[in-house]
């Protein structure tokens, strides 16, 4: 798919994960232009790599491709990829974005998607979708539905072999691509720039005890259980046995004000629930513990998908869960207070271990853009109890985890939201220009 | 009967849907025996249908001028039927060519083993079998009005009809008291930004009292509907204050010359006079939007000795009584009586368990959770331990669900200020009892994470933490033709997908009628659905789907069977048959099926349809290549 560079837009939507893609879905249906700016070499952001989400159990890709799709078809929407922020000048109304497009090293007008290139290559790196448990070839598409089509070639893996050049029937491979600079102007902005894990915490925490092939954080466990994973099951990423016992471990890092952060992640109880509920749906004698100060199903239809997974048998234990060691078969030993028996420290051993990591924002504005963040360090608002989607300066808004973590039901409707600031602000600068005429 | 035009033929496209299906059906068997089937001339596969390179598939089979009937066989049409369709009308051709086979949760999510791959194989003989005497359809394009109507003054309506009116429509507000404000008038201030109610509230009527666009009905109620998106015709009743509390709290804003003002606290704002006789208003409007609110719970008599004892009080009835309240020796005055320590209840009609808690009068548990009393009680206590030192608080809880912005900062600040938490499980919930202790009452609770002691605690005051219900609007939701879900909330579409429709167009959700949410969550609703409803309205028209009865007046012999069988009131009579007005028509195929002339027919699943589509499935049997065009659907 051609991704075309217009000079001018009604907005600009940084961040191509569900919130973004949503707030330009909201936009453009109201009929503005837009630009969705993507760091990354496909929409979908974070939700797509989600194996099934809470409590429907949808599967994730099922309900985000069509959003995906409806981005890239919409004719109100320009869709820009590996396009980084670099600054942003001018005042509300009249922006001057920066960004700097990193290099596909494919063309995209020339690029016809047949992936000849793809099959063709002989280098296999780690894949970064599948969080190293697969590998991928050093010219790829990151997954079957990634938007656009167009593979991107890794630099740091390609050797320059030359196989991919030769493979391509219309000559879309170019290694001689450089970084591109961009100049958009757009009348407002929409940062839906996400989330990603501290995942420094686990080292900084528990030291060497951290550092053990069976111990993985939330997103590599969402990655092993979705459909199109990499082992189509759970398998220990160390010996590839199917695991009999799994020790999920709450707020590792969340709620912790030494080590890690204040604030609660918000999802992180609902998505281990979820886990659990998948992995006991399945094998039914399998060891589930969840290791919880509070458990926090909040949503609509959460309380009772926990209540469900208390009835298949999943263990809730009321305490913060330390992991100590690694065991001689490679299980997580994890320690922890009894605090409903008879008290004192307990040790158990699991064969994996699920770390629910803080979630912290993945973008922070360090001068870039003109906005503030708040002490939980993401950004702030200026009204957070009346419209909760204006950042600190006009024309700027925000949506999703961005603007503190939240499911997805929630970053639905807070994009919605957004769209419907932004578009209010749109409207009245076009009643202003009218007033002036 | 009706042959297939003698068009190219039928393309089948599999779907694996990652593993979700080929998990459990052989998919390329399905689509062996799909290519095996009358007229279909071309059977693919993709791990993805839905994505694009999934549906570029179609689109290049179509403009190659390979098919010109496409069937899917993925997942619920629900999700994406739309999805596909779009594809088709991208690849030039019309979206209603089409039918979907859901092999997934009708197959693979129910079935395995050789029977799923049976079952797809069936479902997909029984989609070709209706796509071969499906034709070409033209969406129903219907005129839309630049209006919208909000139902509920409270927080959600305001900001709603705000914001619809700021995208340029007019805007219609129904409230049914005297007062704006809704629940937000009843507090002081607001978690965890400390926010004043009255100030919020006072900036967000501002917002929308100043705008020409929007007309505000208090002591209004909808009491009739019919139309459709774009279309709807309300009837609005107004009518005199009916309760003696709204009389009563009326009479006072008259007395201090409040009417029209701002936001009298603990009442709310009362914009204009309400009516002194009733009156009727009908209008006509192009969306309507649902914020209609909640209802508090209201403990029974006896639950943790509410009613029983005038010490035991809900937090929004503390919260009124701590207004313009005194201190005593730093400590809180309650009804004239200093609190040295006191108790709050969490989840107190709320997160009940069935066989464990008692259904109210009506039945009803709330197993779900009110989302707001944690934070809500958690502001409460530490406000009063900041103003009143030496009150002494125990929150006895079950889980403290401080999720969202600010919210964990509160609970650590509520610790640090010595208020002491107790978790409490829920089989074995605290006691409240009057005592001769020096207190008023005594408390019992089992320490959660203590060996489950148990721990007797005398207090002067308990607060209970009540939670949310859905507001008691039976009829309006029957008027509006709006489902409700098990836990008794309005229903949106889907959670993730289309968080803030319901499932007839052009009815919108916003805030605490679909679920418990705080004020950030509300407003943001509000605003979603706005969107939502400004970007269909502003463009003048709507397209609906031509899935619906269409009459032979020739054949109706005004026999009214098909008024007695439309759910929805829809058919009516015009000049001796039948009418069924297609944009007010969901399709249903209640009519066409009672029908006795067979006089109507369903669009898109005509009788001749739906008999080949039965019929492939009661009897297909994998043809032997040879037999295309041999069979008839019939």
């Amino acid at each position: 798919m051609p991704e075309k560079v217009q000079i001018q837009y009604d907005a600009l939507v940084l961040g191509g994960g569900i919130a973004g893609m949503q707030a330009a879905l909201d936009l453009a249906e109201q009929g503005y232009t837009v630009a969705l700016v993507e760091r990354t070499e496909t929409i979908g952001g974070n939700m797509i790599k989600l194996s099934k989400v809470f409590p429907t159990l949808d599967c994730a890709s099922c309900i985000t491709t069509p959003k995906m799709a409806a981005v890239a078809h919409h004719r109100n929407i320009t869709l820009m990829t590996l396009c980084e922020l670099r600054g942003v000048g001018g005042a509300a109304g009249d922006f001057e974005v920066k960004v700097r497009q990193q290099p596909r090293y494919v063309d995209t007008d020339r690029c016809i998607g047949c992936m000849k290139c793809e099959m063709g290559c002989p280098i296999l790196a780690p894949s970064r979708e599948q969080h190293g448990f697969a590998g991928r070839k050093a010219i790829y598409v990151p997954f079957a539905s990634a938007i656009p089509q167009v593979p991107r070639l890794d630099a740091e893996s390609c050797t320059l072999c030359g196989k991919c050049a030769g493979l391509c029937p219309t000559g879309a491979i170019d290694y001689f691509q450089k970084p591109r600079d961009l100049k958009i102007r757009t009348k407002a902005l929409v940062l839906a720039t996400g989330y990603k894990l501290l995942r420094d915490y686990p080292a900084r925490a528990w030291g060497e005890a951290a550092d053990q092939p069976n111990l993985v954080d939330a997103l590599q466990m969402e990655c092993l259980l979705a459909p199109a994973g990499p082992y189509k099951r759970l398998l220990r990423p160390s010996d590839g046995k199917e695991p009999e016992s799994v020790a999920f471990i709450q707020c590792a890092g969340s709620r912790d004000t030494q080590l890690g952060v204040r604030h609660c992640s918000r999802v992180c109880c609902m998505y281990n629930i979820k886990q659990a509920t998948l992995l006991k749906r399945e094998h039914p004698g399998m060891r589930l513990a969840i290791y919880c100060m509070d458990v926090r199903c909040f949503g609509k239809g959460y309380e009772q998908f926990y209540r469900n997974a208390l009835e298949m048998g999943v263990e809730f234990v009321r305490s913060k869960g330390v992991v100590t060691g690694r065991s001689d078969d490679d299980g997580v030993i994890v320690r922890h207070d009894d605090m409903e028996g008879s008290g004192g420290p307990r040790l158990d051993t699991f064969d994996m271990g699920v770390l629910s990591l803080a979630i912290v924002p993945a973008w922070t504005p360090d001068g870039l853009a003109p906005v503030r963040v708040a002490e939980d360090g993401f950004l702030a608002s200026r009204q957070p109890k009346l419209s909760s989607t204006l950042t600190s300066s006009e024309g700027v808004f925000m949506a999703g985890v961005a603007a503190g973590p939240k499911d997805i039901v929630d970053t639905v409707v807070e994009a919605g939201a957004a769209a419907s600031e932004a578009g209010i602000f749109l409207k009245g600068l076009q009643a202003g220009r009218q007033r002036a005429a | 009967m009706s042959e297939r035009n003698q068009g190219p033929g039928i393309g089948v496209y599999v779907c694996h849907c990652g593993g979700n299906i080929s998990d459990h059906v052989d998919v390329d068997k399905v689509a062996e025996a799909a290519a095996r089937m009358p007229d279909v001339v071309t059977a693919r596969l993709n791990p993805f249908m839905c994505s694009d390179p999934g549906q570029d598939l179609i689109m290049e089979d179509i403009k190659a001028g390979l098919i010109d009937r496409v069937v899917v066989a993925s997942c619920s049409p629900s999700l994406h039927e739309t999805t596909f369709r779009n594809a088709l009308v991208r690849a030039g051709m019309n979206p209603y060519l089409y039918v979907h086979a859901n092999i997934r949760e009708q197959v693979s999510w129910v079935a395995e083993g050789e029977g799923a791959t049976k079952k797809a194989v069936s479902l997909v003989a029984s989609a070709v079998a209706k796509a071969r005497l499906i034709r070409s359809l033209d969406p129903i394009r219907v005129e839309a009005k630049d209006h919208a109507t909000v139902i509920g003054g409270g927080v959600a309506g305001l900001k709603a009809a705000r914001d619809l009116a700021m995208h340029g429509l007019q805007v219609v507000l129904v409230e049914k008291t005297p007062f704006l404000g809704g629940w937000v008038a009843r507090l002081d201030t607001l978690f965890p930004t400390g926010d004043d109610a009255v100030e919020l509230l006072n900036t967000l009527y501002r917002q929308v009292s100043g705008l020409h666009n929007v007309e505000i009905l208090t002591c209004a109620q909808l009491v009739a509907q019919e139309g459709y998106i774009g279309n709807f015709r309300l009837k609005v009743t107004r009518r005199p204050p009916q309760t003696d509390e709204e009389r009563k709290k009326l009479a006072w804003v008259r007395a201090s010359g409040q009417v029209g003002a701002g936001v009298v606290p603990f009442v709310g704002i009362c914009p204009a006079e309400p009516p002194d006789d009733p009156e009727e208003s009908e209008f006509t409007t192009g969306a309507v939007i649902m914020a209609t609110g909640f209802s508090a719970y209201e403990p029974r008599r006896g639950e943790y000795g509410y009613k029983e004892h005038p010490e035991v009080v809900t937090l929004a009835e503390l919260i009124r009584q701590m207004a313009g309240g005194t201190s005593r020796d730093g400590h809180l005055v309650i009804n004239g009586k200093p609190v040295k320590t006191m108790a709050m209840i969490h989840c107190v009609g709320s997160r009940q368990i069935p066989g464990l808690h008692e259904p109210g009068e009506d039945g009803r548990l709330n197993q779900y959770c009110s989302r707001t009393c944690c934070n809500s009680l958690l502001h409460a206590a530490l406000r009063i331990r900041r103003e009143h030192p030496e009150t002494v608080i125990f929150n006895l809880y079950r889980d403290i669900r401080t999720y969202g912005r600010g919210h964990e900062e509160a609970y650590i600040a509520a610790s640090e200020n010595q208020v002491r938490f107790i978790r409490f499980l829920p089989g074995t919930p605290p006691a409240v009892r009057r005592e001769d202790n020096g207190y008023a009452l005594s408390v019992t609770v089992r320490d959660a994470l203590f060996h489950e002691d148990e721990l007797e605690i005398p207090v002067d005051l308990v607060v209970l933490g009540t939670g949310m219900q859905p507001a008691p609007i039976k009829e309006l939701t029957e008027v509006m033709k709006c489902q409700t879900g098990r836990d008794g909330f309005l229903q949106e579409v889907h959670p993730k997908i289309r968080p803030v429709e319901v499932a007839s167009a052009g009815i919108f959700l916003a805030g605490t009628c679909q679920a418990p949410m705080d004020m950030t969550e509300t407003v943001a609703a509000a605003s979603a659905a706005s969107a939502k409803a400004g970007s269909i309205l502003s463009v003048g028209a709507v397209e609906l789907e031509p899935f619906v009865s269409r009459v032979d007046t020739l054949k109706c012999s005004a026999c009214c069977t098909c008024l007695r069988a439309c759910p929805y009131g829809v058919p009516k009579i015009v000049d001796g048959a039948a009418y069924i007005e297609p944009a007010s028509c969901y399709g249903c195929g209640a009519c066409a099926a009672e029908c006795p002339g067979k006089a109507i027919t369903l669009e898109h699943s005509t009788d001749e349809q739906v008999l080949a589509g039965q019929n492939a499935i009661i009897r297909f049997q994998p043809p032997a290549v040879g037999d295309r065009h041999e069979e008839t659907g019939r």
